[in-house]
């Protein structure tokens, strides 16, 4: 018995979108961009989003005017059941790639931060663990525990930024445009795939009370989201300098060893983890999640929460095939992202496209 | 169709030998079968002496039959309140086992049933487990009768209802259902009514037993009903359009559906005003958190994040540590497991005894241990820390369940550190928002968020509490 159906309302989207893409603003990504653009690395997420935004938006008008659907079906409505089914193929293959790639990347960090002495597998079948059972527990529960956890994790945020102000010099954004303008739009195009959960997420429409809640989530959560990913980079920028930041590995733990509270705190770096770790329990969860449910809804499975397991086994063994954390970071992780960022600025187009010339024909 | 034994004969004698076979006349100390001549003509009382009030049975039911001159009926000849006509012995041995007095006339196919028991229970007393002090003191006594009017006296409305639903055969128990009719949620109702009809035991004495026959997931660690000895708290819930089960022989009531939050409100929140209030529900949060984890997160800094803890305390806890042998996983367990001894002791040691239990505790599993460098003196600290906390929960039930989720995350945390003690975390809170009581989430109404009186962590002032708890889907949502 369930006394309120469907009970997600835009609280526990906005809390999920935002840990989903926010965390990029945590992990290595930013020292991935600053290899390019150097000290200007905050400016790539806005280019992103602007290149991003135009089909992000086309993609939710097409969801707004099509009722009923939710990604995949949409796709499927309106490509026809073969390319459809073929392009979505390709989202979820993208997202499965990158979900392999990102894991493995939150492992080595934890191991090589943390607990440089354990074995990477064992933490990736612990941290695996965590988010299956999270994942199996469903939408409903992972939306409320991240809207229950977002206290704390926003407490975090706020606290580093306010210490990291102490190390800044904000004279360090200059030369404004780092290596220069085209770089960063170069970057911010290829690498706007770093931000497909926002699609990826769009596979749950119908599971909220109503469309509308869905529509001010989403919005709110990846606009906090872009907000603090570009705030994270400036300061990370102001903390590091022009030649510093490409050298700098991770920096958002970087920037946690740096900072102090007050004489008597002076390495508080473990309890910044803490937020970093909870949210990376939550992305990967949903991610998972989002991820089985896109394979489910493709394939026509259901329940699909059964996949869960067999996923994270293969999820496990493909992370582990990369020989160090060096090649899945630099030589697997950028060429993959610059290959599938296209496949998500594009296919909103032709799904718009499609709409009009089914639109005319039915009149 | 009717068997005819069961029917009540014309013939006294022939009832009489009948209900002294059934009622095992003779081995039965306390069942009396009274044969009675009057004017009017022969009667026969059947009756426990143990459970009837002897003094009305011979003022209001003896002396009227014998002193009457014209043979009235049964019913309008006796001064008792209740009076019931019984058409076959069924129903004369269903009144007998209720402790009423039967009465059977000469020549007459029906008999007639005196209520007037005197079941012997506690008086009611100051509630000793819940305690307030501001507020209401009474509480809950074995009695249902006792106990449904109290609350109807805090309830006087035509609304109230108070339904019967019976359970078990050896014997036959009900189970009042008290709630209000147009405020509570009717599919919730026919859940509770369907759960009950399906125990299929012989025997379900008490509330407490109930409790576990009817919730839902047995086995998990988290309560699903609400239990409460405070007749105070009961009427608020049911005014709130929750439902309360109660049973004879209880001291105690179920709430349902329960949620996460009502195990954290103790009455007294309401009482206070509401800065004093929340204060206190803030200490008891931070107390709770405290229970928790503060075992686990001492482990989890000590073993691997050493890091975090500025450089004097770290080596004031190693020279602490210094002479003690063993790790401090297995140190801090030894230390919580001795004060669940204690706890343990404290509630079963016979009361001339008790003392016995606080020099024991302070004096060998403290100050000993410490000397004889069998644990660090900030672990006995921690522990004690942690103990007291856990005794500042408002609920007993939700009592165990911080106390065994404080042994898996001391569990936990001896494995990773930080991030096994975050995954077990995460795993515990993952469970407690997937859980659902009588449909409702376990969260409700923090997440998934409805319309409510937001009376989670902390409460707003009681004129601002505009909704009934929507979760419950409740018949009428407006409070005000």
């Amino acid at each position: 018995m369930v006394l309120v159906k469907r009970p997600l309302k835009t609280r526990e989207l906005l809390t999920m979108a935002w840990f989903m893409v926010g965390l990029k603003s945590a992990d290595t990504t930013p020292a991935m961009l600053a290899g390019h653009t150097k000290n200007a690395v905050w400016l790539v997420p806005i280019a992103s989003l602007l290149f991003l935004l135009p089909s992000f938006l086309l993609l939710m008008h097409l969801l707004k005017k099509h009722k009923n659907y939710n990604l995949v079906e949409l796709i499927q409505h309106l490509l026809g059941s073969k390319i459809g089914t073929l392009l979505c193929l390709l989202i979820f293959l993208s997202a499965f790639i990158v979900i392999v790639l990102d894991l493995r990347n939150y492992v080595e960090q934890i191991n090589y931060l943390y607990f440089p002495n354990a074995s990477t597998t064992f933490i990736f079948t612990i941290f695996l663990l965590v988010c299956f059972i999270t994942a199996s527990k469903g939408l409903e529960s992972i939306g409320s525990i991240s809207w229950m956890f977002m206290p704390f994790i926003l407490f975090t945020i706020i606290f580093i930024l306010w210490l990291g102000q102490s190390n800044a010099v904000w004279n360090r954004i200059f030369p404004i445009f780092g290596s220069g303008l085209g770089v960063i739009l170069t970057e911010g195009w290829n690498k706007s795939s770093l931000f497909l959960e926002m699609f990826l997420l769009t596979i749950g429409y119908q599971a909220f009370r109503e469309p509308k809640f869905f529509r001010r989530g989403i919005y709110l959560g990846s606009g906090l989201a872009f907000f603090f990913i570009t705030f994270f980079y400036l300061t990370y920028a102001i903390v590091f300098d022009y030649n510093t930041i490409e050298n700098v590995a991770f920096p958002y733990q970087e920037t946690t060893e740096i900072v102090t509270l007050g004489h008597f705190f002076t390495n508080v770096s473990t309890f910044f983890m803490v937020g970093w770790l909870i949210c990376s329990f939550l992305r990967f969860s949903v991610f998972l999640y989002l991820l089985v449910w896109t394979f489910g809804a493709i394939f026509k499975v259901k329940p699909f929460e059964s996949y869960l397991l067999p996923f994270c086994f293969l999820i496990l063994t493909l992370g582990s095939i990369a020989p160090s954390f060096v090649t899945n970071e630099l030589s697997v992780r950028e060429v993959v992202l610059e290959y599938i960022s296209p496949i998500f600025l594009l296919f909103p187009f032709l799904l718009w496209v499609m709409s009009l010339l089914r639109g005319r024909r039915e009149r | 169709m009717k068997n005819k034994e069961t029917l009540i004969s014309r013939d006294l004698s022939k009832n009489q030998e009948y209900i002294e076979t059934q009622y095992s006349h003779g081995v039965n100390m306390d069942f009396v079968s009274r044969p009675l001549t009057a004017a009017t003509g022969r009667y026969h009382l059947f009756f426990y002496s143990t459970t009837v009030d002897t003094k009305q049975l011979s003022n209001h039911v003896i002396s009227p039959i014998l002193s009457s001159k014209k043979d009235v009926p049964l019913p309008a000849l006796l001064a008792v309140p209740g009076i019931e006509s019984l058409k076959d012995m069924k129903k004369v041995e269903d009144a007998l086992s209720s402790g009423y007095v039967v009465i059977f006339q000469e020549g007459c196919r029906e008999a007639y049933a005196a209520k007037i028991p005197d079941l012997k229970h506690r008086a009611i007393e100051k509630a000793e487990n819940e305690k307030t002090v501001k507020g209401p003191k009474e509480a809950f006594t074995e009695s249902l009768d006792t106990n449904i009017s109290i609350i109807r006296k805090r309830l006087p409305s035509k609304d109230t209802i108070v339904e019967n639903v019976e359970i078990g055969a050896r014997p036959a128990m009900s189970v009042s259902l008290v709630y209000i009719r147009d405020l509570a949620n009717p599919e919730v109702l026919d859940n509770i009514r369907k759960r009950l009809k399906s125990i299929s035991v012989d025997t379900v004495c008490n509330i407490e037993i109930l409790e576990q026959f009817i919730e839902e997931r047995p086995l998990s660690l988290f309560p699903t009903m609400l239990y409460s000895e405070r007749p105070d708290n009961a009427s608020n819930y049911i005014a709130e359009g929750f439902i309360v089960l109660m049973m004879d022989n209880s001291s105690s009531c179920l709430i349902a559906p329960a949620t996460i939050w009502s195990f954290f409100h103790s009455p007294e929140d309401r009482y206070l005003r509401v800065i004093f209030g929340n204060f206190s529900r803030f200490i008891r949060a931070s107390a709770y958190l405290i229970t928790l984890f503060v075992s686990a997160v001492y482990i989890a800094i000590t073993n691997f994040h050493s890091q975090l803890i500025p450089i004097d305390l770290l080596l004031a806890i190693a020279a602490s540590r210094e002479r003690v042998p063993v790790p401090v996983f297995i140190e801090v367990l030894i230390m919580e497991f001795a004060f669940e001894l204690i706890r343990e002791a404290g509630i079963r040691i016979p009361s001339p005894l008790g003392p016995t239990i606080g020099i024991v505790g302070a004096l060998i599993l403290g100050q000993a241990a410490v000397q004889a460098n069998i644990v660090s003196p900030i672990v006995v600290i921690l522990v004690a820390l942690s103990g007291l906390s856990s005794f500042t929960a408002a609920n007993y039930s939700i009592n165990h369940t911080l106390r065994i989720s404080r042994f898996i995350f001391i569990c936990a945390s001896s494995l990773f550190g930080f991030m096994s003690l975050l995954g077990a975390i995460m795993i515990w809170t993952v469970y407690l928002v997937s859980i659902k009581s009588f449909g409702v989430s376990y969260m409700s109404p923090a997440t998934p968020s409805t319309k409510s009186t937001h009376d989670t962590f902390f409460r707003i002032l009681l004129k601002k509490e505009r909704w009934r708890p929507v979760f419950l889907k409740p018949q009428d949502k407006d409070k005000q």
